[in-house]
């Protein structure tokens, strides 16, 4: 478990490592346009992966401000959107992907799930919205990211609720998108393990078939939930940047989307840094409690 | 290895999965002959304003309503699908080239050099293909957006196509085709024949249902299609802000979408694939 | 009261839309301490017999009559019965009846612990007093990895010292030996005996040869298409079969061993295989230089005979090219490989063929035409015509000529799959073989056809032949001389016929008595512990 451990490691440093070259090369695009073509362009690169090293991200072309700054102010409310996102998704996706990878509804589940899956997340996102509006009579123009410790230290009842109205479509969007990757995974680990002969082995040789399931199956399906983390996480931002478009959400990925209109290329490359890191990092970690749940390796 | 008889031999059968991918084909070739004649079977040219009155709602008149500019739905809705069709095929060749392909060749060039793409791949990977498309859009233009989402999707399929040329490469029959003189390019050719002859159409689908996704996200986030050509998500973009009043302008769109995507998928053989 | 520990009457085991049952009204007794073995092929009803008795019958399988479990009423047979009596069902593992990402050992104790409903402390300490017990078991500790880490043989070691720990009065063994290394397979053999004689448990042990009734005596039923065919004690039944199914299955088994030499190939060609002063592990101080001399010519064959691990395999790989030897030169077909680039060893490797037992040597994908007539056209420029016809008289010689040629690997069986490699290999005209445990998996039917396809194969190609097996009988029906293989080591070599008749060292002596097949058995249970 050590070398696979240290293994990782390096291929997550790796990982790390080629995000910041790419991040690099992204802000590149923010230098003035010299002569030299190539070797100009390797020079700018190179220059500010240097000024990467030493933590200087550059500072934005609109605000002048650091970008770091800047990513560091609207980072917090992608995440909490992702981390409501995930919840969401875990509470939905989890159950489903057991219900439908069981017995008969097995059959039926990958076609249901195709004709579920099948509208983009801003189509489901502008449903919601219109359900929203509509049936429970939200006002459409309620937008922007709530403030819900804050909200539920008052102890206000209407202020909890706008709260909790203000993060119930994002986080619902989000959660259904990291919900389709979550019972997707959940599914296919299922599948894998179904036939695996040592269910049957183990039930013959005398264990009965819910030791045999609690103790080797759902750890293994579980693992490969787990080994497609990294898959998840990425659902989770793509959804997420649909979300705080459509819901006023003031997260990094609505910075990103509007820095890349106006070419504001350093606040582009650390977003994109920043996402890739996070799922480099849901991607070491997956494989890691893959490992240690079922021993199964993830992208050998 | 399992001890079996000699007698013992599974017949092959047609699948629930098979069936299913008839009927995504089916639906996909049906979209495709629409797209072929939406110029005729469409009552107007794309972007007519004042077709008719504004927010019609369905009627016998304007079967699928007017939007906000008094534009027919209908020719909108037709002439919106063949924009994005058209785009969702060129963006999945450059999936099926640019990922699946070039996935499958690299795991076969020196090891040095096939660790380098694939980590470059994986890097790419790591970005939602969403926010790479439109970073590709800001760096190059609008008007390459099926490249764009293209190279977007591109990396998750060339980094499963990797890993499973470098599975087959390393397997026992592999080993044994080598150890009986078949050459490195004869195994190549070997597995791309069969992995393409297998699944060529299912990749070709999954890449459609994944580039379509992420095209019409773009363009409903003002990356992708301009006007007079717009796509299904710019389309429901402009109906954003009437949507709650007149459902007909996203809805239809939006349906219109949701079926090319489900009939990609279920063409795609059930596997969700790249997400977008 | 029926006196028997087991009674089964009229069971019958149907499945929805099968032509025949599973199991057709089979009736049968099982007494306490007695051996009873069913033997037939795949199919023929023991595996679902199998599965009733240790209550893993599918979900749509259909079951009927009645089993009585030592004193207890006879009871309607269910999916699920619940005995009541200590049962231990001991799998072969070949059938990968564990996780393979777990530790066997935890495995084996969770099961010891659940069917002695004892703590899991106290069942590893069964589970290793019960391997303790078997001579040439490995230890305990050994056990604490992944059946993916663990040889077949280490597992099969497990799995029975699991059973005997579960202290069992019937032992429902399911070709437990099947697959094994013959060394191994007769070291389990003479533990089983030993446990049964120390615990007094009956065993019910379905088999595919019929070699393992002798081994074990006994009661003999012989099944076909679920029904019972042939009863009577397995000495009996070895030597003397009424019924014509019997009769071919007893065979299909090897050739007794015999020490006179093998007729050698009249025609004896130029070197395959020139090797010189090989080495296959680096010389280190612990080790002395332990170099390797010999020629293969075309139309000789040579057998490389050895457990697994034994360095088999690695001195093949040498040989082939596909690894370099630390030290020596290899001259392949007049060529010194040693100098040669990779792309012209592999073009020399055109002239190879293997046959290998097992399931994956062949690209499942392709069809069984192109599996045949790749070496054709890849290394020929032959008119697609020409290229057929060699295929086609390839398929018919193995006897595949009648399969739909457009049918992928993948859903032949493993039998099927063997001869396809066999047909390959035909048309490839290879000077040199590699003939790789090419029996392995199969049972007695499939593997007398295919001694003879391979024996035909030699007979008309004439390549040079290099066996790899652990089976003297398979290295007899195929090679005229040997080597002798241990720890990368050649501990004895020469014709094969001296080598029976006067083996040198003790392991080659321990290969023979545990390969000698059913006419020379003479099988007894070891001394616990011996």
């Amino acid at each position: 478990m050590w070398r696979f451990g240290l293994r990782r490691a390096g291929r997550f440093a790796l990982g790390l490592l080629g995000a910041i070259l790419m991040a690099a090369v992204v802000a590149a695009q923010a230098a003035p346009p010299g002569k030299g073509g190539v070797s100009h362009f390797i020079g700018t690169v190179l220059s500010r992966l240097g000024e990467f090293v030493r933590f200087d991200f550059g500072s934005s072309a609109i605000t002048a401000a650091s970008a770091a700054q800047e990513v560091a102010q609207r980072l917090p409310a992608t995440l909490e959107l992702v981390a409501a996102g995930a919840l969401v998704a875990a509470l939905i996706g989890i159950p489903l992907g057991i219900v439908l990878s069981i017995g008969r509804a097995s059959r039926a589940a990958a076609p249901l799930i195709q004709i579920v899956a099948a509208a983009p997340v801003f189509c489901a996102a502008l449903a919601l919205l219109w359900l929203s509006v509509q049936v429970l009579h939200w006002d459409a123009q309620l937008q922007g990211a709530p403030d819900l410790w804050s909200a539920l230290a008052s102890g206000h009842g209407a202020a909890i609720r706008d709260a909790f109205r203000l993060l119930a479509l994002p986080a619902l969007t989000v959660g259904a998108a990291g919900a389709a990757g979550v019972q997707l995974a959940l599914r296919r680990a299922a599948n894998e393990s179904r036939d695996a002969p040592y269910r049957r082995g183990l039930r013959m040789m005398g264990l009965t078939p819910f030791e045999v399931d609690r103790l080797y199956l759902v750890p293994q399906v579980l693992a490969g939930v787990l080994a497609n983390l990294g898959e998840i996480a990425l659902s989770l931002f793509s959804a997420a940047a649909v979300a705080e478009w459509v819901f006023g959400w003031p997260g990094a990925a609505v910075l990103f989307l509007k820095s890349v209109a106006l070419h504001d290329w350093s606040v582009v490359a650390l977003v994109l840094f920043a996402f890739a890191a996070i799922t480099l990092f849901a991607e070491f970690v997956g494989s890691l409690g893959a490992r240690a749940l079922a021993g199964i390796e993830a992208n050998p | 290895m399992s001890v079996v008889s000699a007698h013992e031999a599974p017949a092959p059968a047609i699948t629930l999965g098979g069936v299913i991918r008839a009927v995504g084909f089916i639906g996909l070739g049906a979209i495709g002959v629409t797209v072929g004649l939406s110029e005729v079977l469409a009552r107007a040219p794309a972007d007519t304003i004042d077709f008719g009155p504004p927010l019609i709602a369905p009627s016998i008149h304007f079967p699928l309503g007017t939007d906000v500019l008094g534009r027919d739905m209908l020719s909108e809705t037709l002439h919106a699908l063949a924009v994005t069709v058209t785009n969702a095929g060129l963006a999945a060749i450059v999936v099926v080239v640019a990922g699946g392909l070039a996935g499958f060749i690299a795991a076969r060039l020196p090891y040095r050099i096939g660790f380098v793409l694939r980590g470059i791949a994986g890097i790419l990977g790591a970005i939602p293909a969403l926010l790479l498309a439109i970073l590709f859009i800001g760096l190059a233009s609008r008007g390459l957006a099926p490249l764009a989402a293209g190279l977007a999707v591109a990396p998750l399929g060339f980094t499963r196509a990797f890993d499973r040329a470098r599975a087959l490469g390393q397997s026992r029959h592999a080993e044994f085709a080598r150890a009986t003189g078949i050459s490195p390019g004869a195994l190549l050719r070997r597995d791309l024949t069969y992995e393409f002859r297998d699944s060529f159409l299912s990749i070709a689908a999954r890449a459609l249902a994944a580039v379509t996704i992420v095209l019409s996200t773009v363009s409903f986030l003002g990356y992708g299609a301009t006007p007079p050509h717009r796509d299904l998500g710019l389309m429901i973009a402009a109906a954003r802000d009437v949507y709650f009043d007149a459902w007909w302008t996203a809805a239809v769109p939006a349906a219109a979408l949701a079926l090319f995507i489900l009939c990609a998928r279920l063409a795609a053989g059930l596997d969700e694939g790249e997400r977008a | 009261m029926s006196g028997h520990l087991l009674t089964v009457t009229e069971l019958t085991v149907t499945r929805p839309g099968a032509k025949r049952p599973e199991l057709d009204r089979l009736s049968l007794a099982v007494d306490a301490g007695e051996t009873l073995v069913i033997l037939g092929e795949a199919g023929c009803g023991k595996e679902a017999l199998m599965r009733v008795l240790a209550g893993a019958a599918e979900r749509d399988e259909i079951v009927d009559g009645t089993l009585q479990f030592g004193d207890a009423s006879p009871e309607r047979a269910v999916k699920f019965p619940k005995p009541a009596i200590r049962m231990s069902y001991l799998p072969g593992p070949f059938e990968q009846p564990l996780n393979r990402h777990v530790s066997a050992l935890s495995q084996l104790t969770r099961i010891v612990a659940r069917k002695l409903d004892a703590p899991r402390a106290s069942a590893q300490e069964e589970l290793g007093l019960a391997l303790g017990r078997l001579s040439g078991a490995p230890k305990l500790i050994d056990l604490d990895k992944p059946p993916a880490e663990l040889s077949p043989e280490m597992q099969a070691w497990g799995l029975f010292a699991a059973a005997y720990a579960q202290n069992p009065e019937l032992l429902l063994a399911d070709h437990a030996l099947a697959g094994l290394a013959p060394g191994h397979a007769r070291a389990l053999t003479r533990a089983l005996l030993a446990e049964q004689a120390r615990l007094g448990f009956a065993i019910l042990y379905a088999a595919m040869n019929a070699e393992t009734p002798v081994w074990l005596k006994g009661r003999l039923i012989v099944m076909r298409h679920g029904k019972v065919v042939e009863e009577g004690p397995a000495e009996r039944l070895a030597t003397s079969q009424a019924h014509s199914y019997t009769q071919t299955l007893f065979k299909a088994q090897p050739a007794p061993l015999s020490d006179k030499p093998q007729p050698r190939a009249s025609t004896r060609g130029q070197p395959v295989i020139q090797a010189y002063r090989i080495e296959m592990a680096k010389p280190s101080p612990r080790r002395a230089r332990d170099d390797l001399t010999f020629e293969l010519r075309r139309g000789a064959s040579l057998a490389l005979i050895g457990d697994e691990g034994s360095g088999r395999h690695t001195l093949a790989r040498i040989l082939l090219g596909l690894d370099r030897a630390p030290s020596g030169r290899v001259v392949f077909d007049a060529v010194d490989i040693g100098v040669l680039a990779n792309n012209m060893m592999a073009r020399l490797r055109r002239r190879v063929a293997f046959v290998a037992g097992a399931d994956d040597m062949l690209d499942p994908r392709m069809t069984i035409w192109d599996t045949v007539a790749e070496p054709l056209r890849t290394h020929l420029d032959l008119p697609r015509h020409v290229v057929a016809s060699y295929r086609d008289v390839a398929l018919k010689r193995v006897g595949l000529a009648s399969l739909p040629g457009n049918r992928v690997v993948a859903s032949l069986s493993a039998f099927d799959k063997r001869r396809l490699q066999v047909a390959r290999a035909i048309v490839s005209a290879p000077v040199l073989a590699v003939i790789d445990e090419p029996l392995r998996g199969l049972d007695a039917f499939a593997q007398a056809v295919m001694r003879d396809l391979l024996k035909n194969f030699r007979t008309q190609e004439g390549p040079a032949f290099l066996v790899i097996t652990s089976d003297i009988t398979v290295a007899l029906a195929l090679a005229e001389d040997a080597m002798i293989m241990k720890d990368s080591r050649v501990i004895e070599r020469g014709p094969l016929a001296d080598i029976l008749r006067a083996p040198k060292t003790v392991y080659t002596a321990s290969l023979i008595e545990a390969s000698a097949p059913v006419k020379n058995s003479t099988l007894s249970p070891a001394a616990p512990g011996s």
